[in-house]
């Protein structure tokens, strides 16, 4: 990407992608309360309010974690469209009553969509992923958490007290089963779209 | 399942083909759009899992801190005014005698050397001397592998007794808990003037934490100059032994 597209506001990621207390207290007084107004104003309270802001923070961390998160556009806009999207998506599962909307207009960028689609995809995949993993046998389980913790297959081998081929084995096929899994789900929402 | 297609994907990744293997596999992925795109499927679940496990202290620690932040920003109250009702002396009773067990519940609790035990990693290959029980050494000492490593050690040591080699022995030699053997070799490099007089220190003082001498570990504590580069440890050890 070219580096001079990138907001000032990149700021806020790698502050909350190096837990940085000072740029998180930051983001909470500077662009919490428009959220909060927002979802008090649509059905909810405070504290599903709390609840919103802190799932969204956490879905930034990981993306930034995975670097992939490169702003492109205000921080404020693209925040509290992820914020807003994510309420909605809530009211909507809840879908009791017939909930009324007000929604204040906010112009979007182009960019603003675009990255907001990117995260709200990250937020997918990784989702998808978790359901998958938590599919596969303990034994599955125990050998990929190992491997990707520890320095070096050999560790794995004697942590599990089997031999360096087995531990090979067993993971190229864990990892296989959890993208014959992925891929067939891949496939089907393909064909849902299409 | 297929499991020779992921064993395969497994090997093209870490490059474990021969060139030929790999020039044939690399033509099917070429000609088979459908083989390609499982192997980015593949590559995208190692992403996941790095993700996942690799950075998980990571991710709780910023999720207390968040909550932390989160928690203020909302003022959250946790406690909230009330009258004084006859159970209340009750409950603040009982809350002085909890804050007294605690009291001598922390003051049993002594330091322990699993929270101090950070051992260094040992680099002796880099220095040239490409010899195989050093490399081995090296190896298992840092791998926490230290009942193999003092047979390697011991070895070296009869042709060069080095106080680098004598210091990470010492500490292999606490780790296993040889105690006695340990603190000797030790005190030779403390009698000594290396650059690992004070690190040596600093392992004896943990050696004799291991074996809750607490008195002996202070001891030895005191004896560490502020020179030394973990001096707070140190002074942390100091004030958890007091």
């Amino acid at each position: 990407m070219d580096q001079s597209k990138i907001h000032p506001d990149q700021k806020y990621i790698d502050g909350l992608a190096a837990n940085d207390s000072g740029v998180i207290e930051m983001i909470y007084k500077k662009f919490a309360p428009k959220v909060c107004m927002f979802i008090t104003n649509n059905s909810g309270d405070k504290d599903q309010a709390q609840d919103v802001i802190q799932e969204v923070l956490i879905l930034l961390f990981n993306q930034a974690k995975a670097n992939k998160l490169q702003l492109t556009c205000p921080f404020d806009a693209y925040f509290f469209l992820l914020c807003k999207r994510r309420w909605l998506n809530e009211l909507k599962k809840s879908d009791n009553k017939g909930v009324t909307i007000f929604e204040n207009v906010l112009s979007t960028s182009e960019s603003a969509r675009e990255l907001i689609e990117q995260s709200e995809e990250f937020d997918e995949r990784q989702k998808l992923f978790d359901t998958m993993f938590e599919k596969l046998g303990e034994k599955c389980q125990e050998v990929l958490k190992l491997s990707f913790t520890l320095k070096s297959m050999e560790e794995v081998a004697a942590k599990l007290d089997v031999t360096y081929g087995y531990v090979r084995k067993k993971k190229s096929l864990c990892v296989g089963q959890l993208t014959q899994w992925i891929q067939e789900a891949k496939n089907f929402n393909s064909l849902k779209k299409h | 399942m297929n499991e020779e297609r992921y064993i395969l994907f497994d090997q093209y990744l870490q490059g474990e083909l021969t060139v030929d293997e790999k020039d044939t596999f690399e033509k099917q992925l070429a000609e088979n759009p459908e083989l390609a795109e499982e192997l980015e499927t593949f590559k995208e679940m190692h992403l996941q899992l790095e993700n996942k496990f690799g950075k998980e202290s990571e991710r709780q620690a910023f999720e207390q801190n968040l909550t932390r932040i989160s928690d203020k920003y909302f003022k959250k109250k946790k406690t909230k005014v009330v009258s004084i009702q006859p159970w209340y002396y009750a409950t603040a009773a009982a809350s002085i005698i909890i804050i007294f067990g605690l009291f001598f519940f922390r003051y049993d609790q002594n330091p322990s050397f699993k929270d101090y035990n950070n051992p260094e990693s040992a680099y002796f290959t880099e220095r040239g001397v490409a010899e195989e029980t050093l490399k081995k050494a090296e190896d298992d000492f840092n791998g926490k592998r230290y009942a193999k490593a003092i047979p390697l050690f011991e070895t070296i040591l009869k042709e060069n007794h080095s106080p680098e080699i004598q210091y990470f022995y010492g500490i292999s030699l606490v780790e296993e808990s040889h105690y006695k053997k340990a603190e000797a070799v030790l005190n030779e490099l403390i009698s000594g003037n290396s650059i690992f007089k004070e690190k040596a220190k600093w392992y004896l003082a943990l050696s004799k934490l291991k074996q809750r001498d607490y008195k002996a570990c202070k001891e030895v504590l005191l004896t560490i100059s502020e020179d030394f580069e973990n001096y707070e440890d140190v002074e942390q050890l100091l004030e958890e032994l007091n």
